[in-house]
Order: structure tokens, then sequence, then C-alpha cells
């Protein structure tokens, strides 16, 4: 290739409208210097031609970019006044865009906080965890399989014997909310996160101010009553002073010294989770009194599981590595503590348990329920933002096209297509960046307003990060690309000469821009019908659930939870204090009846354990187990539960009294099908424990704590008896009239009559299953919104392409009235058409929204993805938001006057 | 006689000017050229210490043929060249202004370090 030939190539840098320009002179000017260059001594030619090219290659890149700059500038001012000339137009495009952007971002962010956010921690990815990351809460008893949480010794065994990790630490999966004193204030709830010394270490995360634990080894129990606390306590409660070190928090136990103040950026290793303390774990019995939870007692089978375990991975380490060796050192751990148990077949069966390790950069997790839902949502908001894109895109093509003239001037002046097509893009892109900018506004906003949607607030980082911020730009540049598209491609099509004929009404491009615009309001109504379906689905499901039947009346149940074994009582004790409690509760005016039992309604726990049944063979190991409950007398009465056969569990059904049990309908027909319960045996069996039960009574199923899914088989123990062993129990109870007085009422009874013993929780069963539906209101709420604004943005689109067909029609109206056509006829034209608009967006619907209610099957209650009633609502209210939209441009139609209409131009 | 300046032109917004420029404006005062004669002019005039290529002349062409400091003649002033190809650029009332006011502020910083004994009276 010759020097010239290459200069051209290079000069290909330059924007096309200075290569026009000064292209040719330039490559004269470098050829000349070229040709005096070799006109030099032969040694000094090459020099001098080295250096021309060597000047010309270092300046390329610089003038370059300063010319294209130049032209972006151009482009920029262009749009700006573009803008400006129409500033309703504008202001409803930045607006439209800014709800979109933002409601996307909003909705992003949130996911990004609850999937894909690390930890702003020290190196996050060499950080693994030996749990399940959606864990959390305790489990006492054991676990088959993979494990979900770890006792203290075994946290400890796999500390002391890893040579794969730099170090590990432990930390509650729950945050325990205890009654404290912060320097000697009223007693006030804080959130408490109990971990090992070596967190803050393990996790790399230096105190604000103090110090942390450090990285001493676990010490005895009581022996570090110290504390470091968030930095959002510290704020508050403490404002921000430094001399906050050495501070007391007091528990009704114990004092603990506050030794450092966390950094603001971290919020503890659990996303959802938001500690007010980190104490170590070594407190416990300070703060949970008498719950054995640091030690494997021997003797007995039962572990207690409710600890996270985290690990930093050496250098050299793979987590594959540190699984292996973990896995060794578990199982050792489980053949000391079952090895000594008589049934070989039950010993396998608790020895049947393995740790799996996992990347855990981004933490635990207790939002992890909230995932699915957001994902639905961002796919909403996706489609919404489409469709206002659609509109968006329209209008600007209509503007385009109205500019059809101009742009055939241009174009014959000598302007290239591809100038024009980029100076549209510059003014979509503006509109999409000014939307971006206010979207991004917005998005804070829409965030709080999503969080304040669930009634137990998510806490969650208020910082939008830089993946966050990235969505926003990719999103603004693809919106700000779909935008110019179509008013780009109408461009390139615009033939000069036809464009110059065009007498300013743009009827040249006006069929084409009809035909595009009823394609896109098609692609509209079509978008929509899929967002007004699930919203039917999502919000019927939300009434189902609502209206689920228990097999009792919630109205008017109240809950109140005690906890005796924290409150320091002996097991023997705790029976008879319940029973007095519940004697005592029983004589507060305005109870009607009352009783208690050791899970409650709907309060997140439950019990299960292996059962044989008298005369049954399992069929299967859904046979071998089953949920159950300790109830006090009267529970069934109490709730309203009808006995089917036999009788329910009754103060009689005492410590001295012969084992009994009640099962449910389900129970009967799987375990007793054909046979008659009562009389009949059914013996519940732990490790080496076992108790049977004679069955005196068959109740009519009912929930306790779920309200999806199909009603299990299940027995229920009286509480008072030994076999039960409670420790803690929730209180039922059913007011006589307006139950507002008496949950206090009954709080002040329990404080006077056992002042150690604390109501953990309070509250009515109405509120409580309320609180379980939070995340299908939030679901039904905003997809609700999002299927009106996007069937009023398609109804928008079809209102704007019917009015601009029926204006572009003007004359032939005109001259069908003159000819005698009546206002129902020329109404019945323009309903006609739309007509075909609407049949075809409806039909591409249908199939959509087929296609999308099944991604939400699983979300469904109480009717199924292809619920007739619902896609026959979702079609009506499409049709009559699209008829509505007609009817403007319809009626204005038929009131054209034909003199007017026929001087029309 | 030159031209007047118009009022609105402000001559020292333009300061300090790039050194481009200001070999363009100099290479121009004396005569109007094409391209590539103000190209060897700043080279010649500079003893080759000033080297423009083409991208840096054009692309300075460009800026200040839209900030009005030159201006591009409708005819070759040598008649008798036949090099009609090229095209000749003229210095404005305004480009002798702001070459004089750079000129000016370079002897005054000139000065100011002569006074301040930076730099001996004579070079």
């Amino acid at each position: 290739m010759r020097a010239p030939d290459l200069y051209r190539v290079l000069l290909w840098c330059y924007p096309a409208p200075f290569r026009r320009e000064y292209g040719q002179e330039m490559l004269g000017a470098f050829h000349a210097e070229l040709r005096d260059a070799r006109r030099a001594e032969h040694g000094l030619a090459i020099w001098a031609s080295a250096a021309i090219w060597a000047r010309a290659l270092r300046d390329l890149v610089p003038t370059a970019f300063q010319e294209h700059r130049h032209v972006l500038m151009q482009d920029l001012r262009h749009a700006v006044r573009v803008l400006r000339a129409s500033p309703g137009f504008t202001l409803v495009a930045v607006a439209s865009l800014a709800l979109g952007i933002g409601a996307n971002t909003a909705i992003f962010s949130l996911l990004n906080n609850v999937l894909l956010a690390t930890l702003p921690v020290r190196e996050p990815r060499s950080l693994v965890l030996f749990t399940d990351p959606e864990a959390q809460g305790v489990a006492a008893g054991s676990q088959s399989g993979e494990r979900s949480l770890m006792t203290y010794q075994e946290f400890l065994d796999l500390q002391r014997s890893s040579t794969t990790l730099s170090s590990a630490m432990a930390a509650s999966s729950s945050l325990h909310r205890v009654q404290a004193r912060l320097d000697g204030a009223e007693p006030e709830e804080v959130a408490l996160s109990l971990v090992s010394t070596s967190y803050f270490h393990t996790v790399g995360v230096p105190a604000l101010i103090g110090r942390t634990f450090g990285d001493a080894p676990e010490p005895a129990e009581g022996s570090v009553p110290q504390a470091v606390i968030s930095h959002e306590l510290w704020q508050r409660r403490y404002g921000g002073r430094a001399d906050v070190i050495g501070r007391a928090i007091t528990l009704r136990d114990g004092a603990f010294q506050v030794i450092g103040v966390a950094p603001s950026w971290f919020l503890g290793e659990t996303v959802g989770q938001r500690p007010d303390a980190w104490l170590p774990l070594a407190n416990l019995p300070t703060i949970l009194p008498g719950r054995p939870w640091l030690h494997d007692v021997p003797g007995t089978v039962e572990k207690v599981m409710w600890l996270h375990v985290f690990g930093r991975l050496r250098p050299e380490a793979t987590a594959d590595t540190a699984a292996a060796e973990a896995n060794v050192t578990f199982q050792q751990g489980l053949t000391r503590y079952y090895g000594t148990l008589p049934d070989p077949k039950a010993r396998q069966g608790f020895l049947d348990q393995r740790l799996r390790v996992r990347p855990a950069a981004n933490g635990a997790n207790a939002l992890s329920d909230f995932a699915d839902p957001l994902w639905v949502l961002l796919g909403g908001a996706g489609l919404v933002l489409l469709i206002a894109c659609a509109n968006l895109g329209n209008l600007l093509l209509a503007r385009t096209t109205a500019r059809v003239r101009e742009v055939a001037v241009r174009l014959a002046l000598g302007a290239g297509r591809g100038r024009l097509v980029r100076q549209l893009l510059t003014e979509s892109l503006c509109l999409a960046i000014a939307g971006g900018i206010c979207g991004l506004a917005l998005a804070f906003a829409l965030r709080q307003a999503l969080i304040h949607l669930l009634i137990d607030p998510i806490v969650l980082p208020a910082t939008l990060d830089r993946r966050v911020l990235l969505f926003v730009f990719v999103l603004t540049l693809v919106v700000g690309l779909m935008l110019g598209l179509l008013p780009a491609l109408r461009i390139t099509k615009t033939p000069v000469a036809t464009g110059l004929r065009d007498q300013g009404r743009g009827i040249a491009g006006s069929a084409a821009w009809l035909r595009i615009g009823r394609l896109v309001v098609v692609g509209q109504l079509a978008l929509s019908l899929p967002l007004l379906v699930g919203a039917g689905l999502l919000a019927r499901t939300l009434v189902n659930l609502q209206r689920a039947d228990l097999g009792y009346a919630k109205e008017g149940l109240l809950t109140v939870n005690v906890d005796a074994q924290a409150a320091g009582y002996e097991p023997a004790r705790q029976a008879q204090a319940f029973e007095d409690l519940l004697a005592r509760i029983r004589a507060v005016p305005g109870v009607r009846v009352a009783t208690f039992s050791n899970n409650g309604l709907f309060g997140g726990s439950d019990n299960g354990d292996q059962i044989t049944v008298e005369g049954y063979t399992p069929k299967g190991d859904g046979d071998r187990g089953s949920s159950y409950d300790a109830v006090g007398p009267g529970y069934f009465s109490t709730l309203g539960i009808a006995v089917m056969t036999g009788r329910e569990i009754t103060a009689q059904d005492g410590a001295a009294s012969a084992p009994v049990c009640v099962i449910n309908e389900t129970f009967a027909r799987r375990f007793f099908a054909g046979r008659h319960p009562i009389g009949l045996h059914v013996t519940q069996r732990y490790a080496d424990q076992s108790h049977t039960y004679q069955v005196v009574g068959v109740v009519k199923d009912s929930r306790q704590n779920r309200l999806r899914g199909l009603i299990e088989h299940r027995f229920y123990t009286p509480a008072t008896q030994p076999a039960a062993s409670i420790s803690s129990v929730s209180f039922i109870i059913r007011p006589s009239g307006d139950g507002g007085a008496v949950l206090p009422a009954v709080r002040r009874v329990i404080q006077t009559a056992e002042p150690r013993m604390q109501v953990t929780r309070a509250i009515a069963l109405a509120d409580a299953v309320d609180r379980r539906l939070s995340q299908d209101r939030m679901m039904a709420q905003l997809s609700i919104a999002f299927g009106v604004v996007a069937a009023l943005l398609a109804a928008m689109g079809l209102y704007g392409v019917l009015s601009y067909g029926v204006a572009r029609r003007t004359q032939e109206l005109g001259v069908r009235k003159a000819l005698g056509a009546r206002h129902a006829t020329l109404i019945r034209m323009i309903m006609r058409e739309t007509g075909w608009l609407l049949a075809a967006g409806l039909v591409a619907g249908g199939a959509l929204a087929a296609g999308a209610a099944q991604l939400i099957a699983s979300r469904l209650y109480g009717l199924s993805p292809a619920d007739p009633t619902t896609f026959g609502i979702a079609l009506a209210a499409l049709a009559v938001v699209a008829l509505a939209a007609t009817w403007l441009p319809a009626y204005r139609a038929s009131r054209v006057d034909p003199l007017v209409a026929l001087r029309h131009d | 006689m030159s031209p007047r300046l118009a009022p609105s032109d402000d001559v020292d917004s333009f300061l300090p000017l790039p050194t481009a420029v200001f070999h363009i404006l100099v290479a121009l005062a004396d005569q109007d050229r094409h391209g590539y004669a103000i190209m060897q002019d700043v080279g010649e005039r500079t003893g080759g210490k000033v080297r423009l290529s083409a991208g840096t002349l054009y692309s300075a062409v460009r800026r200040m043929l839209d900030q009005g400091l030159i201006e591009e003649l409708r005819e070759s002033p040598d008649p008798a060249s036949a090099d009609e190809r090229r095209r000749y650029y003229a210095i404005t009332a305004l480009g002798r202004a702001v070459a004089l006011a750079e000129a000016r502020r370079v002897t005054d910083l000139l000065s100011q370090a002569r006074a301040a004994g930076l730099i001996p009276r004579k070079l």
C-alpha cells in the first residue's frame, strides 16, 4: 500500500463532515511533505519521512478526538434547541422516561442488595460459608443430608482443626431482640448478633473507633462482657461521640462494655439483618438465660443448630479442599456424639450428615424469598418502560415525519443521511439522559416506597452502588437508541425528490407513519395484556389468601408468647407455671376462652418427629414422620376447630394421666383408612426416645403455620404431660367483644404473676397472618399499578394514531358527509379500524399473557395460571380502555364540517 | 485600511492562544497562504522547532474559521498559480488583533521574568 493510500485510511478516524471538508487538503499537504522530505540526502530522507509519519500518528488521536467532540457538541446544541422549541412534549417525554427508568432502577437496586451485591468486607471472594445462606433461626434435634446450620461445638472443632482456612468465624443466624438499658436510660429493644471473637478479623472489618474483639481463641462463658455497637446505634443513641467507648449496655442478667463502633458501611454478614450490636457468643447465658446452646450435651441426641459458620480461604486453598477437610472433622464430631447410640439404624441416620461449602462473597441472606418477586416486578416494570418508549417513539416519528420537507432540503444541500440519523439519535439520547438523571433521583424515593410496602421494612443499605449506576446507564442508552430508531429508519427511507415535493403536510410520510404507528399500537396492546392478566391473577391470589380457610375463625384471636426457659425456670416448674398463667388469663375480664400451645399460630416454628402408627405399614418416607404440636386444655374449642369423633384434650390430660393424642382428619385418612382410630396408638420416636399415645379424638383439618400448600397430617399432644417437655408457649385468647383492652390486660397479668417471664410476642392472629402476606400484597399492588399504567399508555398511543388518521382523512370524511353519510356511519367506520387493531393486539397479547402467567404460576393461590375469569376481565378492561380512547377521534370524525373539510389543505 | 473589529469581538477571550493557532496567524500575517504553505512557513520560521502535522493544522483551521480569526478566500491570491485545488486562507482583523494581543501577553511575561532576574536582559 502506498503512503497516500495509507494516510487516506487514517483519515477515516475523523468525523465524516471534517473528512469531506478537509480530507483532500490534508492528503495533499501530507503528500507534499513526504515529497519534499525525499528530496533531502538519502540517509536524511528516511529520517525525515519517519518524522512526518510519527507526527501524523502522534497527532491523529487528539485531533480526531477534538473533531468528534466538536460534531457531538453541535449535535447536542441542535438537539437542545429542538427540544426547547417544544417544551410540552419534552416535559411529558422526560417525565414518562423518568418514571419508567426510576421504577426499573428502584426494583433493580433492591434486587442488587438482595441477590447480587457482595459484602463490603476485605476480599469477599475468598470467604466461604459452611452452612445454608438462607437458613435462619434455631433447630433443635437433628438433620439429615446437608446441614443448614451448625452448633457452637462443631464450629470450635472446625476452627481448631482447619489448615485450609486462615480464619473462621461463627454468627447467630437470627438476631436476638432483648430489652436493654443503654447508659442507664430507660429499657429499649436492641437487636443483638452473637458472634465468635474471630468475627471481625475473619470478615476483615476494622472498628471505626475503639477496637473489635481481636483474634483471640474463643473465651470461656461469660468472660468477655464486651460489645461492638453499630454505627447507626452510635449516631442515634450516643450522638456520634467518641466517649462511647467504655459505656455500659445493661441487660436483665448482666452488663457489657462498649469497646468499639463498626463502620457505617458494615451491616453484618447477613443481608436483611441490621444488628445494633455484636457480642461474643460466650455471653449467651447472659443474653438468653437457660439456653444451653453453647454445648452439645453428651448423653442426649439433641443438638442445637443455630450458627452460620464462615471461613476465609488461605491463598493456596480452594473451596473443595476446605470442604473435604471440614467434612472429615465434622464426621469425627458426629461419630463422637452419636456413636454410642444402641440402635444401628438410628445411628446411621444421624451420621448421614455433611457440610456443603459455598462461596460467601454475598454473605448469608435473610431476604432470599424476595428475589423471585423482585425479578417478576422487574419484568413488569421493563414492559411498562417498553410501552412508554413505544409511545414516545411514535411521537418522535410523527414529529420527524412532519419535518420531512426540512430533511429533504438538508439532504439536497449535501447533508449526509448518517449525519441526520446521528442528530436524531442525539435528540432521543438527550431525552433519555434527562429521563435517566431524573429517574435516578426518583429511584431513591421509589425504592423507599417499595420497602415500605412491606410491613416489616427490609433493612438494606441506602446507597446505590456501581452495579446500579451501570444498570441506569445501560438502560438509558438502550431507551435512547430505541426511541431514536423509528425516526432514524424513517429518515433513511425519505427519497429527496419526494420530500421536496411535499407541501408541508407531511403527506409523503404520513401513510408510512400511520402504518408503523398502527403496528406500534398493536404491540403496546399486546404487551399491556400480560400485565393486566398478571395483575388480576396476583390480586385474586391475595384475596384468596386473605380469605383462606384456616379451619377456624381468625378474627379476634390474640396470641401472647412467653419463654419460661429464658426466664430461668427449671423444666419441672415450667408446665405448672403455664397452667397457672392460663388460669389467670382466663379470669381477665373480656377473655371468653383461652388456651396455649408450644408453637402457637403462624409464629414461624413447628415440631416434627418420626412416628409409627399401630396397624399401619409405611409405604414411603412420607409415612415415617409427622408434624405435631403440644397444646393446652380446650385448644380446639378455643380456636373453634370441630371435633369429628372422640374428644379434645382437656385439663384432665395432665402429668399423671395416660398419654393421649388427637389427630387431624388428614392423619386419620392416611394412617387409619377403613379403621376407627379412637383407642389405637401413635408412637413418636426421636433417636432412642419414644412416646406412645392413645388416640382420643379426630379433629377437622386446620392451618397453624402455612397458608399455602396442602394441609399435612398432624397430631396434638397435651402440653402438660412430661413427654411434651416444652419451655415456651403461645397463649391463644378469644375475647368476648372488642379485644382492644384484652392484650394489655393479659400482659399486666403475666408481668404481675410471673415477673421474670418476658412476653416475647403479642399480636392479633389476623395481623400475624397479614404479615405473612406482605410479599403477596406488594406483588399485587405493584402489578395492578403496572397494569393500569400500561393500559393507559397503550390507550394514549391508540388515541394518538387514530387522531392523526382522522386528521389525515379530513377531506375524505368531508366528502362522505357531503354525500350523505350519517354520524353513526362515520363513527362505526373509525371504530371498525380500532376493532382490527384491538383484535390483533388482544390475540398477540393473549399468547404472551398465557406464557407470562406460567412464570408466576408458583405464586398463585386458589386459581390456575389460565384462569378464564381473570383473562376475561383483563381482555374486557383493555377493550373498554381502547374503545374509550377511540371514542373522541371517532366523534370528531363524525362532526367534520363538509365545507371546512373540502377546503382543508 | 484594515477592517475594523466589531464591538462584540472580545480579543482577550481568546487568550492565551494555543501554540498552533498563534503560529498560523503569524504565517498569515504577511500574506495569504494555502495549508501546506502555512506548514512550511511555520517550520522555516521556527527553524524546525515547531512542525505542524496536517491533522493539527486543519483542525486548528476549522476552529479558527468558526471563530472568525481567519477566512477562506474565494479565489487564489496568486492568479499565476495553476493549483486551483488548494484553498487559501487569510487573516481577519479579529485574527490580527488577537495575534497582537497574544504577542503583547508573551512580551509582558518576558519583561516580568527579566525584572525578576530570571533571565538576563539579552538572551
